[in-house]
């Protein structure tokens, strides 16, 4: 039972990883968003990204801490964190999905793939269903990266924007995940 | 002469209230060292209190706004990424340990896998590792 507690995100794979062969994990993958306005930019890092991926099966979670979410500046993260994402009640983010467009031989030689990710995207403690276009690069040595890049509606997750700051936040809001994965 | 006063001490008001007002906006955040120590624990402590409690252990170490977390423990990886420098502390568990973000410059420059270390950082909680961000070395 502590062990599922320390490795939510590996055990949720348990069962696929009975049978794969080839899986990856970080700890240290980088989620970036963008909210852009005419009246402001708010831009935002989390390098504290953890993830598993199955190149058997396709399979990849992500899972990140809002409260490692980086600001420039500490009122955008504390109005982040307090009266947006509400992170003490919903502390994490998740995707769980899986990524299509590259087979398990490609996977075995170097090159770079066009892919896309679908699954769902836990925020807020809302779960909707997202697509991530992006790309998948094995190099020489057999490590893979992964990048990829989605939109997300705030209030599609549950998140209130006040009408006073409304023109302030993106209807839409851009988020990048760079993956640099290591052989587990 | 009172509404002179009056008008003067308006205008300072006006100006604090605007100084202080830029100050807070442009405010940055702080790294562990500009924060007071909240917990004191080892690694191995803090990773098992939150494999025993996960929710107890956010109340107590990552709590409701930011607070630092004092750690001691062994260096098992130092991994530098871009713009950061992870220093992961060892735990008993062979997959689990604390990692701790690093700005490049504030890691010194002797330490290596295996030193015994101790450092100040901001609990943000746990995902397959206890995450500690902002961090800094404890001399």
């Amino acid at each position: 039972m502590k062990t599922l507690r320390i490795l939510p995100i590996t055990l949720a794979l348990a069962p696929l990883a009975l049978s794969a062969q080839e899986r990856f994990a970080t700890r240290n993958g980088h989620i970036a968003f963008l909210s852009e306005t005419a009246m402001e930019n708010i831009a935002a890092d989390n390098r504290k990204v953890t993830s598993v991926f199955d190149a058997t099966t396709g399979a990849i979670e992500f899972a990140v801490l809002i409260k490692a979410f980086e600001f420039e500046k500490a009122l955008m993260q504390e109005h982040f964190n307090e009266n947006y994402m509400e992170s003490n009640t919903f502390p994490k983010a998740t995707f769980k999905g899986k990524i299509t467009g590259v087979g398990e031989d490609e996977m075995k030689k170097e090159g770079t793939y066009m892919v896309s990710a679908q699954g769902d995207l836990t925020i807020h403690g809302v779960t909707k269903p997202v697509t991530v276009k992006g790309t998948l690069t094995v190099d020489a040595a057999g490590a893979v990266k992964a990048s990829g890049e989605f939109t997300i509606k705030p209030e599609d997750h549950g998140i209130k924007i006040p009408g006073v700051v409304r023109d302030n936040i993106a209807e839409q809001v851009k988020v990048t995940v760079k993956l640099d994965y290591a052989k587990m | 002469m009172a509404k002179r006063t009056i008008l003067i001490i308006a205008i300072l008001i006006a100006v604090a209230g605007g100084g202080y007002a830029w100050m807070e906006f442009n405010r940055t955040t702080a790294k562990a060292d500009d924060l007071p120590v909240k917990e004191t624990i080892s690694a191995q402590d803090l990773l098992a209190a939150f494999t025993a409690d996960e929710a107890a252990a956010t109340t107590r170490f990552v709590g409701t706004t930011e607070q630092v977390v004092q750690v001691s423990g062994t260096i098992r990886s130092i991994e530098p990424a871009v713009d950061i420098t992870n220093i992961v502390l060892g735990t008993e568990s062979e997959l689990a340990g604390v990692v701790c973000e690093f700005d490049p410059a504030d890691v010194p420059a002797d330490w290596r896998s295996g030193a015994s270390v101790t450092i100040k950082g901001i609990c943000t909680g746990m995902l397959m590792d206890v995450v500690l961000v902002r961090c800094t070395a404890v001399e």
